[in-house]
């Protein structure tokens, strides 16, 4: 799967940012250095970014910038896990994370558990995935098992997670980004999630 | 709970092991065998080699002094020479002699009098450089860029001698900018809203959003008006 590239003129152009802001916003860290992909053309060197990512990350920071300082920004945009916890039963009651989800996969748990940020962030991945309806129960226990073993590897280095499928035979990856995949004909790419962006969608919610 | 850091102070000709101190006063031919972080001021005076990281409040330094790692500081202070192996980042950099970084170099305001190159990026919002010798960097981003070619001083003696044979000259790959303010600049594209070129600048491509003043002693192959 080859990501699509934007230029970095062209993504001024079409966000109406200057220079100056972007040059900003690297500095403070709300663009990943890895985003910025140095490519020869034909005038020389220039550089582009994964459009889709780039694009949403550019209207983010433009949304949030007017409640928000830019270091606020930041805070809310790093891949880092924040030292957040919450109790089961406030994630029922405020729908973080369904019911049906909870009572699979932490129903041994006594409603007034604390959990940690980061399996917080694991039931909303498998519970995203359930309700998108890709994903099957017993696949959930694989993902949870995928992301518990792998996930923290990472250390706060983005991350996506891959669901294919071939011939009805499942298999989960976490990746380090960016990176390109190139499969055989018969795959199927179910869900392909970006935890940095499911982090970034979470702390939203988790306010 | 906060721990309170000794303060470091060492002087002669010796080396010292790095740590985490609430200041540092150096003085002399000093190496520090590994990272070095201060909480506080960092004055380094002399012939000062930190083998490691230099992470400090606020830096001060004077004379030659060489770090093998990154160096983060808030504010930094350089009267001479600093050599920086790794990246560069902080709030604010007021050099006064020569600075060499092999990576990035991003702070908030850059403030030069002297001489630079930056091996990467030199991202900053404010740019502001007097060359009084050569300046280079594969790339310039940020607000404000502005660089002016020095050439009398009191100081011109001294700058004469540090750079010996070199024109006050800056040669950059890319620079790109709001607001650009060039004199004696080689660059291969000059992007940005306002552009002025000043005497002495050799640039192949400028490409311009509201305004481009080309002195006449300034020379582009290409200008191009972009945006609507």
């Amino acid at each position: 799967m080859e990501r699509e590239l934007i230029s970095k003129k062209e993504l001024l152009d079409s966000m109406g940012i200057s220079y100056g802001q972007l040059y900003r916003w690297k500095r403070k860290q709300l663009i990943p250095e890895e985003w910025f992909i140095r490519k020869s053309t034909f005038t020389g060197q220039e550089t582009f970014f994964p459009k889709d990512l780039i694009l949403t990350r550019i209207d983010k920071i433009l949304n949030m910038k007017d409640d928000l300082s830019l270091d606020q920004v930041a805070g809310r945009l790093s891949p880092s896990l924040p030292d957040y916890d919450a109790r089961k039963s406030d994630l029922m009651k405020r729908n973080i994370v369904t019911s049906v989800t909870m009572q699979r996969f932490a129903g041994e748990d006594p409603d007034q558990t604390v959990y940690p940020f980061e399996k917080i962030l694991f039931f909303y991945v498998v519970d995203k995935l359930l309700q998108a309806g890709d994903m099957s129960m017993e696949e959930g226990d694989r993902l949870m098992e995928t992301m518990r073993d792998h996930f923290p590897k990472f250390e706060g280095k983005p991350c996506e997670l891959i669901f294919i499928r071939k011939m009805g035979v499942s298999s989960f990856a976490l990746v380090s980004v960016p990176s390109e995949w190139h499969f055989d004909g018969g795959v199927r790419i179910v869900a392909r999630l970006s935890m940095t962006e499911c982090i970034e969608q979470l702390k939203g919610i988790l306010g | 709970m906060t721990e309170i850091r000794p303060d470091m102070h060492i002087n002669g000709v010796s080396s010292t092991p790095g740590g985490h101190y609430r200041s540092a006063s150096i003085d002399g031919v000093i190496k520090v065998e590994g990272a070095l972080q201060v909480d506080g001021l960092a004055r380094m005076n002399g012939v000062v080699t930190v083998k490691g990281d230099l992470k400090a409040h606020e830096l001060e330094g004077d004379g030659k002094f060489k770090v093998q790692g990154r160096l983060s500081a808030g504010t930094a202070r350089i009267n001479g020479l600093a050599d920086v192996a790794g990246s560069v980042d902080g709030e604010h950099m007021i050099l006064k002699g020569m600075l060499s970084v092999k990576g990035d170099c991003a702070v908030e305001r850059f403030e030069a009098e002297g001489g630079f190159e930056v091996g990467g990026l030199l991202n900053a919002g404010t740019v502001d450089i007097r060359l009084y010798g050569r300046g280079k960097a594969r790339e310039i981003g940020g607000e404000s860029i502005r660089v002016r070619k020095m050439a009398r001083s009191a100081w011109k003696k001294i700058w004469e001698w540090m750079f010996p044979k070199w024109n006050p000259e800056m040669e950059v790959d890319v620079i790109e900018g709001d607001d650009v303010d060039l004199e004696n600049t080689i660059a291969r594209v000059v992007r940005g809203n306002r552009v002025v070129l000043g005497p002495g600048c050799r640039i192949g491509r400028v490409e311009y959003g509201s305004e481009l003043v080309r002195h006449p002693g300034a020379k582009a192959n290409e200008e191009v008006k972009t945006g609507a």
